[in-house]
């Protein structure tokens, strides 16, 4: 008796086994082909759209040390579609293996796409399919998304995921691009409030462009050469109820992530105006944001009033003048530079959108949502009227953390 | 040991009740909440937990007049044969119900996200299969796999909000009255369901170690799961915004949104095993009252057999609906604005004709005796 009972039991064990292979979703890794960018375009045809789908290669890189196979990292198909979700059963009939999206790290829309006001609503159904997350990013291409993916072959980083990953991840550390994944593209939207920024990018560069700050440039601009790919994430691309509309340079895009809590920049190396130089020379210096903004309204009156409190860390990284920061009227002076300095870089930034793009490109209005105690006064106060009145003061707090290494005057040589 | 004794401690009752009704948190509940008011909702569970107060204590003060009788029993003696009959009927045909939809609603989750292309009746028959497994081994059995389980399912639903957090604006819970302080108490009084499993608990008084241990599991599992329903409603609030409205399960969600960093990003699945098993818990128990339940009404002792069979019942009528949609839109919404005012209004008047009948006197009497 007891040895039936033992027996049955390891027999329920092993159909217990069978059960947990599954047999509807089950899944091979090696029958699945990933797509880790999705390029949508314009098609010639009408209420069609061209879907370009970025296919990596699961086994390049994947070995450890030498041997690997001789296969290409990547595959690139285009094709016409009436979506990109049914698009995947089209796509079988040139991939061999099943198409999943859900490794898919970003949408790449271009520029003439974006700025169709049909866009919203094809784009919409990124929500009804079940494998594309909400953290994967929308970036928008100056040129085709068709080209862009053709033209993009970076050198070092071959695989195209990583490849997407980091340059996403440290444009955003950065702050030149923004943070702009489908969860806030979708929250943006329902809000109508204000304005979202996507990334913007381009494979190609300009022919001749001219030389700017450091961050002024949008993509496309910088003028680097060398042995490189030509791809470049900088700028943003300005869109208001889902549809683009405008772009923003690096250093409009990392002002405007500096003001909005929500992204995660980190540390940020700029060129600032060094107020002891009467040569307009320009120091290096680190800006860190630990803690938020404090933003105050008064919404009250005709003209709502905002105070910005930008707390920032500052490490001063050059001396192009040579100043000794020992004494304490040197550092007082350099202080109120950088905060008058930065303080109105933001207030010409928020005058060009108000006037400009009449539209807010942050999530400000949620933090006036405390000043009203239910939803019906928040919706008739109307933000979208109200911006462009708006006065918007901004004040910074500098707390300089390091003058830098040299403490003694150094010997000033040449100008 | 306790499972020679045959009785449920406080900490399995307490655990029991927690995921039953705390994994509310984690299906369309946040979502149905919102859609009525807005990013007030988390307030809801307070209200309607401070509404729904009354009638559970009056009720369980009722009860706590007849010595280890549960509540059919109880219902029976206060209101007769008959009429007594007819409300435990009515009792167990709601509380059926009630199971057959949300044992739906989770099939439906499960199709929804993980596995998207197993037809719905393996899931929800799978599902069933094992919640029925659960149930026939009896009550000690679910007491103490759900002590076992309550642990891990909090802790990782507060990770999981945890990481959402990183996401999320304190700002949005702002306006803070959401709709108007009005359209809140109204929402609230009409959301008593949330809490109707507590109602239900109590048919279990008869197999818990002591009155003191009910009473006080009752109201530690009642406080913390109010908490834990709001705090969840909360953070859904503050990281989805109005985008909270077009989210049928925000639970999942969240989980496929997180990420542990940059090298671990998809980690949803590690969340679902522990979300599945607490749910598992969650209609093992719920399957378990309902039989002995139907025991009582047709006077069957060995109650414990009849759980599959009911199983394969509920199964079927969860099947009834077409789509996830008609489940939450049409079926659903019926037992939620039904079930909670019903039994609070059972609870009063259990209350009312104890009281003229003169119970409570007696019990003094005895007491004195």
């Amino acid at each position: 008796m007891q040895k039936t009972k033992t027996l049955f039991k390891l027999w329920l064990f092993c159909v217990m086994v069978c059960l947990l292979s599954g047999c509807w979703d089950r899944e091979e890794l090696e029958d699945k082909s990933y797509v880790i960018g999705l390029g949508l375009d314009h098609s010639k045809e009408k209420d069609k759209i061209k879907v370009t789908m970025l296919l990596a290669n699961p086994e390049v890189g994947s070995m450890q040390g030498g041997g690997g196979s001789t296969e290409k990292p990547r595959e690139i198909i285009t094709f016409d579609a009436n979506d990109f979700i049914a698009a995947k059963a089209t796509a079988n009939s040139v991939i061999s293996r099943n198409i999943s999206y859900e490794l898919l790290r970003i949408f790449v829309v271009s520029e003439e796409f974006a700025r169709d006001p049909m866009f919203p609503t094809t784009f919409d159904e990124v929500l009804k399919d079940k494998e594309i997350r909400l953290n994967s990013y929308i970036a928008v291409s100056k040129e085709k998304a068709s080209q862009y993916f053709l033209k993009n072959k970076p050198r070092m980083e071959t695989r195209p995921h990583k490849y997407f990953q980091f340059m996403v991840d440290h444009g955003i550390e950065n702050g030149l691009i923004p943070d702009s994944n489908l969860f806030r593209y979708f929250n943006t939207i329902e809000r109508g409030s204000d304005l979202f920024l996507a990334m913007y990018t381009t494979a190609k560069r300009q022919k001749n462009p001219e030389i700017k700050r450091e961050d002024e440039y949008t993509a496309g601009e910088l003028n680097a050469t060398g042995e490189l790919d030509d791809t470049q994430f900088i700028g943003s691309a300005v869109f208001k109820n889902g549809v683009m509309f405008d772009t923003l340079t690096g250093q409009e895009t990392r002002t405007i992530n500096i003001l909005d809590d929500t992204t995660n920049i980190k540390d940020i190396l700029v060129n600032m105006p060094d107020p002891f130089s009467d040569k307009k020379r320009q120091f290096a210096a680190r800006i860190m944001k630990t803690e938020n903004n404090k933003v105050k309204m008064n919404l009250k009156g005709i003209t709502p009033k905002i105070f910005i409190n930008i707390p920032l860390q500052i490490e001063i990284m050059s001396n192009p003048s040579m100043v000794d920061f020992s004494k304490e009227k040197n550092q007082q002076i350099l202080k109120k530079s950088i905060a008058d300095h930065i303080a109105k870089v933001n207030e010409d930034l928020l005058k060009k959108t108000q006037t400009k793009f009449k539209g807010i490109p942050y999530p400000l209005p949620l933090y006036s949502k405390k000043y009203f105690a239910t939803i019906q006064e928040y919706k008739k106060f109307n933000w979208a009227k109200a911006y462009p009145r708006a006065d918007i003061k901004v004040k910074v707090d500098i707390t300089i953390v390091d003058y830098g290494n040299r403490t003694k005057k150094a010997k000033r040589l040449g100008g | 040991m306790k499972q020679q004794s045959g009785k449920l401690g406080i900490r399995e009752f307490v655990s029991i009740a927690v995921l039953m009704v705390g994994s509310k948190a984690t299906e369309d509940t946040p979502a149905i909440l919102y859609s009525q008011a807005q990013n007030a909702s988390w307030m809801i569970p307070f209200i309607s937990a401070g509404i729904f107060f009354i009638p559970l204590y009056l009720l369980i003060k009722t009860m706590s007049v007849y010595d280890e009788k549960d509540l059919f029993s109880v219902i029976k003696i206060i209101l007769g044969k008959y009429i007594g009959f007819l409300v435990c009927l009515i009792i167990f045909i709601m509380s059926s119900y009630a199971v057959s939809f949300d044992t739906r609603t989770y099939t439906n989750i499960i199709r929804a996200f993980y596995f998207t292309t197993t037809p719905t009746l393996i899931v929800y028959a799978l599902l069933i299969l094992i919640c029925a497994y659960g149930a026939k081994k009896g009550l000690q059995h679910i007491g103490s796999v759900s002590y076992l389980i309550v642990f891990y399912g909090v802790l990782s639903l507060y990770i999981a909000l945890l990481l959402g957090t990183q996401n999320a604006n304190i700002n949005s819970m702002f306006p803070i009255w959401g709709p108007g302080p009005l359209a809140l108490v109204k929402e609230g009084s009409q959301k008593l369901t949330l809490f109707a499993d507590f109602f239900l608990l109590t048919m279990l008084v008869p197999y818990l170690t002591s009155k003191k241990a009910f009473k006080r599991g009752t109201w530690l599992a009642y406080f913390y799961v109010t908490f834990q329903i709001s705090i969840a409603i909360l953070t859904y609030v503050c990281m989805f915004d109005e985008g909270l409205a077009g989210i049928a399960y925000p639970f999942h969600t969240v989980i496929r949104f997180i990420s542990l960093g940059q090298y671990i990003p998809n980690v949803e699945i590690i969340f679902f095993i522990i979300w599945i098993m607490a749910a598992f818990i969650r209609f093992t128990a719920f399957l378990y009252i309902n039989a002995m339940m139907f025991g009582h009404l047709f006077k069957i002792k060995d109650f414990e057999y009849l759980i599959p069979s009911l199983a394969t019942l509920y199964l079927m009528i969860g099947m009834i609906p077409e789509a996830p949609i008609n489940v939450s839109l049409v079926f659903k919404p019926l037992i939620v604005s039904t079930a909670g005012p019903f039994f609070a209004v059972i609870s009063f008047v259990l209350w009312l004709v104890a009281l003229l009948k003169g119970e409570f006197k007696h019990a003094k009497n005895k007491d004195i005796i």
